[in-house]
């Protein structure tokens, strides 16, 4: 269980995050949106123990993830915006350097992850020589590595064509089960295929934090509603 | 710990950089102590690792410069940081492997030993080989301190130039700190305390193949501190 209480986070006078709450359960896919700036990978960052809130509390797994850093991380996967990966490694030598410091030490995980994002044919090609779309799907495939329950993802399918983004949102519904997912993304139609629950933050604030609308469309109205 | 060793080191070793680096190092102090060693006429390492101290001020720097500067740059620090590993065990697996670097730098440099040990036993007049033995360990442990100066200098930017020019001159004044030239400009007090600050100072027991306990202690809470700081660094959370 993740629960954000009341945090605020200020960088300098700039006022990243302010006064957000919400929780995320077993099972749910959060679609997390907002136009930039709005706070989102602030708060996700906030999650991971990654910055430290102004005010407010952040748990996961009853945990604070910045006082047990290692604890919490065992149980999260985080794929962060603009997926930077160590580009002279190859494919498969990154997500075994990911799988030990996991202590995911079996070989036979690394080539399981390696066929759920469908990267076999690369997996001895260096990072530095894949395609945009090969790229994120090795994040997210160290992202998923030792089967963590928590995943974090910061806009997986951004910069992907129509192809590739179809692969990554069938990705994250295969994995969903028994997980809590938070992703957050710019594509409206993606939230409605894959969210279970929404949560809209508009200038570091949270304006929506509930269910998603059943009608199709409904998502961007909701969101040209709050935010717009 | 090991498998961030072992990136670390492969980065060099799957790279021309650290080649060129350790190439480069081992010809400059090869060189620099060959050329004189028939004018000065006698049969000591001391010369060498008199030079040693100068080369390390501009080589480790040179190897440490990206290490965490890099990894902020291009943000694969924050892939690190979400992984479950320790601030700490990032920066001594990083330490550990310039240190590495170094070791094999100064083992392409045992030909210098080596052959000195060879042609003044032909003279009957061998060096000592346990004072060789110890002036090297000093060097190491000098070594130890300037890679924990340039890897709290890298911490602290995201521009490796940047933190290769601050490490060569901090290296630098804490080098000329046990300089005649330092001695007679600054008044007594302040120069006695500069002297001891300086690891030239407390490397040239070890020149003369003296392990002097005080010595070690200083090396290694000089680079304990340095890395010390360098953890506090990444583990800000702002």
């Amino acid at each position: 269980m993740i629960t954000v209480k009341n945090v605020t986070k200020q960088f300098g006078k700039t006022q990243a995050v302010n006064d957000v709450s919400f929780t995320a359960q077993k099972g749910e896919i959060i679609g997390f949106l907002g136009p930039n700036g709005a706070g989102k990978t602030t708060t996700m960052r906030l999650i991971l123990g990654l910055i430290r809130p102004t005010q407010g509390e952040v748990l996961v797994n009853r945990l604070d993830p910045l006082a047990h850093r290692m604890e919490t991380l065992q149980h999260i996967g985080y794929l962060p915006e603009n997926n930077p990966l160590y580009g002279e490694m190859k494919v498969r030598e990154y997500l075994s350097f990911v799988a030990e410091i996991k202590g995911v030490s079996n070989e036979e995980d690394v080539s399981t992850v390696i066929g759920q994002v469908d990267i076999s044919e690369k997996a001895q090609a260096k990072i530095e020589e894949l395609s945009r779309g090969y790229r994120q799907r090795v994040g997210l495939a160290a992202a998923l590595l030792g089967n963590p329950h928590i995943l974090i993802l910061d806009e997986p399918t951004s910069g992907l064509d129509p192809i590739e983004q179809e692969k990554i949102k069938n990705l994250i519904k295969k994995t969903a089960k028994n997980k809590i997912i938070i992703f957050s993304t710019h594509i409206l139609s993606e939230v409605e295929d894959i969210a279970t629950r929404l949560v809209i933050v508009s200038r570091g604030t949270v304006v929506y934090d509930g269910d998603k609308p059943k009608r199709k469309g409904g998502v961007e109205k909701l969101f040209k509603k709050l935010v717009v | 710990m090991k498998s961030l060793l072992k990136k670390e080191l492969s980065f060099y070793l799957n790279n021309p950089l650290g080649y060129i680096v350790i190439i480069l190092f081992a010809v400059f102090a090869n060189f620099m102590f060959v050329k004189d060693i028939f004018v000065v006429g006698s049969a000591s390492m001391r010369p060498f690792f008199d030079i040693l101290p100068w080369l390390l001020m501009i080589f480790i720097p040179a190897l440490t410069m990206r290490m965490i500067s890099e990894e902020k740059r291009t943000n694969t620090m924050e892939v690190l940081l979400s992984l479950p590993v320790s601030e700490t065990q990032i920066v001594v697996s990083k330490f550990i492997a310039v240190w590495i670097l170094t070791l094999i730098g100064f083992v392409l440099t045992l030909g210098l030993p080596i052959s000195m040990y060879v042609l003044t036993g032909q003279v009957g007049g061998r060096i000592y080989l346990p004072e060789v033995f110890v002036g090297y360990l000093g060097e190491l442990l000098l070594a130890a301190s300037f890679i924990a100066i340039s890897l709290f200098y890298s911490s602290l930017t995201k521009n490796q130039i940047l933190a290769f020019l601050a490490s060569v001159i901090t290296i630098f004044f804490l080098i000329i700190f046990s300089t005649d030239f330092v001695a007679g400009v600054l008044p007594p007090v302040l120069q006695s305390v500069l002297n001891y600050l300086s690891p030239i100072v407390q490397l040239s027991n070890f020149v003369k193949g003296v392990i002097d306990i005080r010595s070690i202690f200083y090396f290694l809470s000089f680079t304990a501190l340095f890395l010390f700081l360098t953890v506090v660094d990444l583990e800000r959370r702002n």
